[in-house]
């Protein structure tokens, strides 16, 4: 073991120019590849976030509510199945807490305009799923349990109505039997989810008033959020099973199943890493692989020497693969050091950009987690080691006469 | 026997040319034996101790050391072979320049597997032979080429082989530096009863040989002592 560490190591000190150029690619690789999947993981963390704000860890209701193939309000559930849902639910110490909704759609009119509009009635300040959260700051404040004929309204459906805070506007819908319904709400605070459509389109109304302006005590669906994401997918297989055994016709389906924006996103950011990742490997490949040829190349006459006096050539190759290792690890670890002191550099710049179908301004963050480190030191500690396997394999298989012969 | 070649033969293909660099040598050595195999440039020296070092493979003919024949033995067992009973000396000293005096004299028994404290009696034993047992922490670069030479004897000898092969030893020296080396070397050749084969073209070496062997165009011719030569040299 001495014999594959000694060697090794001091060849690393032998050229430090050549050392430090290769450290230097390898970090400068290492570390952007850190600062990408900061970038992408902190994107993920924030649309995951908003998924599970927007759609809970998991929602309950009829399966022609989710096929989309219902007519009018047949879908929705009834006091005797809640109940038994409630019951089902308290059975689940994961759940932290559920609410229940009721959405349709209508026309907001004031004096002067009128416009569509989507409305989700909840039981406000309901933990399980709060918008209260959401109402801009100095735009007035989130529905109370005690409100009634008051609602959050999304900032520019507010701007085209020219509503404010206190003001009035009318809602007109049909009732679950199809008759017109018409009735009066005070704006009590103005939101943003920070997506174009829903800013423009939806408000949120207390539960009550939706079961009256609809006529009924009916909900769409049910909100579940749990203690812990990561055991969505348990939870919500138990809950569906004892809903099936218990003769209930309702599914249950995950905020995750339900966004279709989150798969689309997931999948176009792992693209999109894997992307650049495979670009910064490929570069660190071949810079590294043209200064570890030259380095290695330089010792032919020595490895000529080493070979004559008894090393065999798989140990002439683990010297080399363990120097290059050596400098993989020194130039990764640098790296991580490196994107993450540039990183904070970037965050504390506070720099914002205005994606796609996104309302406001967000900012661009890098989420520089430590269990985000992996990644870019394996990535750079493969392509470090592949582009020394050629030189390696190379040195080692050397014709000693011929190796000794050169100058 | 210690050494032992048969019918020796190695041909190069430059181009459509075939040259042969050795030509049936017949070849023998014995425990203790200094000699000295004195050509010029060109006439096959450094090709045949390459054969007999096992670091490369003849044409036709076999290499046998201690009466084993090498020609089958495949590249693992030839690097064992060198390791165990080969010493090698080199023009240009080849010592390793990362590695100390003493970690060069040393790198011959980490292969072997020795333990600390026997690589420890055994290097410092040899650099107190050659007179450099106060240099041992140096770098190569930090000592002279003879300084260097005498380092890479002792690394040659360390391992205690049975043959020590040494390729014009005194020829990057000045001839005062060279001298001394090879009155280091035929010390220890007497002191270790070891076989020392030393290829020259400088005919100052030859005064310090048991026995005296030439070679031109790829064949081998005994000196002896009236001067006279006796082809293919089986002592």
């Amino acid at each position: 073991m001495e014999l594959q560490l000694k060697i090794p190591l001091r060849n690393l000190t032998r050229n430090r120019r050549r050392t430090l150029l290769c450290v230097a690619i390898i970090a400068l690789g290492t570390a952007m590849i850190y600062a990408v999947l900061g970038y992408v993981d902190q994107t993920l963390y924030q649309i995951r976030f908003g998924t599970v704000a927007q759609y809970g860890h998991f929602q309950i209701a009829s399966p022609t509510l989710w096929s989309e193939k219902t007519e009018g309000y047949d879908y929705l559930i009834q006091d005797g199945k809640l109940a038994q849902i409630d019951q089902i639910l308290k059975q689940q110490p994961e759940v932290e807490a559920y609410t229940t909704e009721l959405s349709f759609s209508g026309l907001a009119s004031t004096d002067r305009k009128t416009k569509v509009l989507r409305a989700t009635a909840l039981v406000p300040a309901n933990t399980a799923h709060d918008y209260n959260e959401f109402v801009i700051d100095g735009q007035g404040q989130g529905l109370q349990p005690t409100d009634r004929g008051k609602a959050l309204i999304g900032k520019l459906l507010a701007e085209e109505l020219q509503l404010k805070p206190g003001d009035f506007f009318r809602v007109t819908t049909t009732t679950v039997d199809g008759a017109y319904n018409v009735g009066p709400l005070e704006v009590a605070g103005i939101f943003t989810v920070y997506n174009t459509q829903a800013d423009s389109q939806l408000i949120f109304v207390p539960l009550s008033y939706g079961h009256t302006l609809l006529d009924t005590a009916g909900v769409a669906k049910v909100i579940v959020k749990l203690k812990n994401l990561d055991e969505t997918n348990r939870v919500a297989a138990a809950v569906q099973q004892q809903l099936t055994a218990a003769g209930l016709d309702l599914e249950v389906r995950t905020g995750f199943q339900l966004a279709v924006f989150y798969q689309q996103a997931i999948a176009f950011f792992n693209m999109l890493f894997g992307f650049i990742m495979l670009s910064v490997a490929v570069l660190v490949f071949f810079i590294v692989l043209q200064v570890l040829t030259m380095s290695f190349l330089e010792r032919t006459r020595e490895v000529g020497t080493i070979r004559a006096i008894g090393t065999r050539s798989s140990q002439v190759f683990t010297m080399f693969l363990m120097e290059s290792t050596f400098l993989a690890i020194l130039g990764a670890a640098a790296g991580l050091v490196l994107g993450w002191v540039l990183g904070q550099g970037f965050n504390a710049l506070g720099i914002t950009w205005e994606p796609p179908g996104v309302s406001e301004a967000v900012p661009v963050q890098l989420r520089l987690m430590w269990s985000n480190a992996w990644p870019p030191f394996i990535v750079s500690l493969i392509a470090t080691l592949l582009s020394a396997l050629y030189p390696s394999i190379h040195s080692a298989r050397l014709r000693i006469a011929d190796a000794l012969r050169t100058s | 026997m210690i050494l032992e070649t048969r019918q020796l033969s190695k041909t190069y293909q430059v181009g459509q040319e075939e040259i042969h660099a050795l030509r049936g040598v017949d070849f023998q050595a014995d425990s203790g034996d200094f000699t000295v195999i004195n050509g010029p440039s060109g006439s096959g020296k450094t090709t045949f101790l390459n054969l007999i070092a096992c670091i490369d493979r003849p044409t036709s003919g076999e290499v046998m050391i201690e009466g084993q024949s090498t020609n089958q033995l495949s590249e693992s067992h030839l690097a064992e072979l060198r390791k165990h009973k080969i010493g090698l000396v080199f023009q240009t000293f080849n010592l390793i320049p990362v590695l100390s005096a003493y970690e060069n004299v040393e790198y011959p028994l980490l292969l072997l597997g020795l333990n600390r404290a026997e690589r420890r009696k055994r290097v410092m034993g040899l650099l107190e032979e050659v007179g450099l047992k106060d240099l041992a922490r140096r770098r190569p670069d930090e000592l002279s080429g003879g300084q260097r030479q005498r380092i890479a004897i002792a690394r040659a000898l360390v391992t205690e082989p049975k043959i020590v092969l040494a390729d014009e030893p005194s020829a990057n020296l000045d001839s005062e530096t060279g001298k001394q080396v090879m009155g280091i070397m035929r010390h220890l050749n007497q002191d270790h009863h070891v076989a020392f084969i030393v290829v020259t073209h400088d005919p100052v070496v030859t005064q310090y040989a048991q026995r005296i062997v030439k070679i031109r165009d790829g064949q081998l011719s005994e000196e002896n002592s009236r001067g006279a030569s006796t082809k293919n040299p089986a002592a």
